[in-house]
């Protein structure tokens, strides 16, 4: 689905990013970790053709992303409160996605509502604009805008922070769903190894800007995380 | 403490985000202030001896303290614009141990300290002196002078006390255009009783207690009111309004450009910061009265074309330059989304030309000043939607600065969607227009001048796509450069 070549990214003369060779097959559930600074949202904003390689490139399903826009259609993502539009409330929101994906409002409708527990009450008919609600509930309707329209790549930064715990666990059990049963390719990051070894089938360790570990996991890779990290 | 809130102050100043812009943009500032500073010095000192000229029968400060009421006015309908109490500042002391007082009492000295509580002294300082030596009694005009400063703080307080308050705004603006109107047409003049009232100031020295305890009043109010709700759920807390969900589901019929039309009227009316831009380009309205009113101008047409921009032109300058700036708070959603930046532009575009031609339908009374004068609005609405509409998103384009949408912006302190670009894309909006009439009303007649400006107008909107397709291509070639922009300042 998803194929990395020569990738890297410079600022200046730093180098932030350099994956020689990255492949991730459709419908895995793939985790990003590592720490502040390790080129894990530079990954998510290049497969997002939000910022411009400095060699390399990546492609996804056959389009090359830094040089047609063909695969918009089909990917879509979540990265921090810059993808949620602060005056709208949050079915105005919901249904101008879904006008962007060629979704009608009964489409979007359908898909909220099998959201309604993840919501918990908290997001739809609110009367408040998005900019109004607290940190966790704006994750919650972005990440939901997420799923709007099928999208066969989903990507979420940091998507189990600022979420209480309830919504933590239903958030693991829809990732799992959408990579399991719809074969939509997840790419997830997290400061939370548990969440992530939870979550994913494949685990990538980046370090400043390089991958270190590349592993699926089993048993042991939350164990193996931790060891890592710990040094 | 105080010393410390200072330095703070002092670095929250120096290191904002709009200060570390260009040394241009400084400088241009620079000179808006200095030219503001300077006029009201030449007003200081010369108006005493204009009225002296204009009216010799007629004492001039008498002249002055009748029109006062409309000065001060406008002055609290600018305040109320422009000047919003910083209470957020206050989040940051809440857990330190310092008197509540003291933070207070920071924050409200802090506001008096502000360009428009300066500006007014630029006025009153040198018209005083210029009343002393022309012998009026010293200790009379000590007391005016002090009563005129006490008045002006006391707007300065009593704009916090309304701030919040929309309709008194409304009221305010009315009750100024009520007695504007009453005066003109000569049929109650508010001046005269308001003269009364503030030549008491000079006449009767110790009259200035009134003002200062207004002042003293006002102050105090102020205080117990941030007193108050010197806690986290109360002033210092963001205000949430309900939302007001609105279908709009009449724009359906724009197709695929609905989405779009219904996003911008909502960011429009649900944004302090646009919001503003309407009531600015709902002011541009007026701009006809200060050239069409004058005889000087009368004879100087171009100068009357470049009126008339204004008069239709008002939303279309002030909201399409801030074009993509508007959507930066979300800049990156719409990037990652499938998106053609044609219907984007057109939606703006759309929204302009709608926003000149209901412009245009309430400039009629302009009728008033005849045809002639009219016929120039018109020609000039026809340029405005046909050329100035494109030539606006293209400088929008270029101007890659971060609008914060539920922000008031603020008099000089807030230089957001203005740069060098901007001034070099301003020129052909403004001189554009003019050189069109002129030439062929020099070379032939008005009506010449009048059928060329339409025409440019008209000639642009047959060139549409091509206009919209250029600037496209100046969006696609700077779409990295505009994420990085947008992105900065958070």
């Amino acid at each position: 689905m998803i194929k990395v070549e020569q990738l890297s990214k410079k600022y200046n003369q730093t180098e932030v990013l350099h994956i020689e060779e990255l492949e991730i097959p459709k419908g895995q559930s793939f985790g990003l970790v590592g720490n502040n600074g390790a080129g894990k949202t530079t990954f998510f904003s290049l497969l997002l053709d939000l910022i411009q390689p400095s060699t390399g490139h990546i492609i996804s399903k056959d389009i090359r992303i830094d040089q047609s826009e063909d695969w918009k259609p089909f990917t879509s993502a979540f990265i921090d409160e810059s993808f949620l539009i602060g005056y709208l409330t949050a079915e105005e929101y919901f249904y101008f996605i879904g006008e962007l994906r060629n979704q009608s409002k009964a489409d979007v409708d359908a898909l909220l509502e099998s959201f309604t527990d993840f919501f918990h009450g908290e997001i739809l008919q609110q009367k408040k604009y998005l900019r109004d609600l607290s940190k966790g509930n704006q994750k919650k309707a972005g990440i939901v805008a997420a799923f709007i329209g099928n999208p066969e790549v989903v990507i979420l930064d940091e998507p189990f922070a600022n979420l209480d715990p309830t919504t933590q666990i239903r958030l693991k059990q829809i990732i799992r769903d959408l990579a399991k049963t719809k074969g939509v390719t997840v790419l997830v990051s997290s400061h939370d190894l548990s969440h992530v070894t939870e979550v994913c089938e494949r685990i990538v360790l980046l370090d400043k800007g390089k991958v270190v570990r590349d592993m699926m996991t089993n048993e042991v890779t939350l164990q193996e995380l931790e060891t890592y990290f710990a040094k | 403490m105080f010393r410390r809130f200072l330095s703070f102050e002092w670095k929250q100043f120096s290191r904002s985000a709009h200060f570390q812009k260009g040394i241009a943009i400084k400088i241009l500032l620079a000179f808006a202030a200095l030219y503001f500073i300077v006029s009201f010095l030449a007003l200081g000192v010369f108006s005493y001896f204009m009225l002296e000229e204009m009216q010799p029968e007629r004492d001039p400060l008498v002249v002055v303290n009748n029109y006062l009421v409309f000065w001060f006015l406008i002055d609290l309908a600018i305040r109320f614009f422009m000047h919003q109490l910083p209470v957020m500042n206050i989040k940051p002391y809440m857990l330190i141990p310092i008197r509540r007082k003291t933070v207070i009492h920071y924050l409200l000295a802090k506001t008096t300290i502000s360009f428009f509580t300066f500006l007014p002294l630029f006025f009153f300082v040198p018209f005083s002196i210029v009343l002393l030596t022309q012998g009026y009694t010293p200790i009379n005009v000590i007391a005016w002078f002090f009563s005129m400063l006490f008045f002006s703080l006391s707007l300065n307080f009593l704009n916090f006390l309304i701030n919040k308050n929309n309709a008194v705004f409304y009221t305010l603006l009315s009750i100024l255009l009520l007695f504007a109107g009453l005066k003109y047409f000569g049929i109650y003049d508010i001046t005269q009783a308001a003269g009364v009232f503030f030549n008491k100031f000079y006449t009767l020295w110790y009259a200035f207690s009134i003002p200062l305890l207004l002042l003293i009043l006002l102050y105090r109010r102020n205080f117990s009111f941030m007193r108050q709700s010197f806690y986290l759920d109360d002033a210092v807390r963001k205000e949430t309004k309900e939302a007001s969900a609105t279908e709009l589901s009449f724009l359906n019929r724009f197709g695929k450009l609905a989405p779009f039309l219904k996003n911008d009227v909502k960011l429009i009316i649900r944004n302090a910061r646009s919001k503003q831009v309407l009531l600015m380009s709902f002011l541009f309205l007026f701009y006809g009265l200060i050239f069409y009113t004058q005889d000087i101008y009368r004879d100087m047409p171009a100068f009357l074309a470049f009126a008339s921009i204004f008069i239709t032109g008002g939303f279309l300058l002030t909201f399409g330059q801030l074009v993509p700036s508007w959507d930066s708070e979300y800049y990156q959603l719409l990037m990652s989304q499938n998106i053609p930046y044609r219907q984007y532009l057109e939606s703006k575009w759309l929204l302009m030309v709608v926003a000149v031609v209901v412009s245009f339908i309430l400039s009629t009374p302009y009728l008033y000043f005849g045809w002639k004068i009219y016929g120039m609005i018109a020609a000039g609405a026809l340029f405005n939607i046909g050329l100035n509409s494109f030539i606006t998103l293209f400088g929008g384009a270029l101007n890659r600065v971060p609008v914060e949408l539920n922000v008031k912006s603020k008099a000089f302190g807030n230089t957001q969607g203005f740069n060098p670009t901007q001034m070099l894309i301003a020129l052909p909006k403004m001189a554009g227009p003019m050189l069109i009439f002129y030439i062929p009303y020099k070379i032939i007649n008005f009506e010449a001048g009048l059928i060329a400006l339409a025409l440019s107008g008209l000639l642009g909107l047959v060139f549409k796509s091509f206009f919209l397709s250029k600037i496209e291509d100046v969006y696609q070639k700077g779409k990295y450069k505009t994420i990085a922009a947008f992105d900065e300042k958070k």
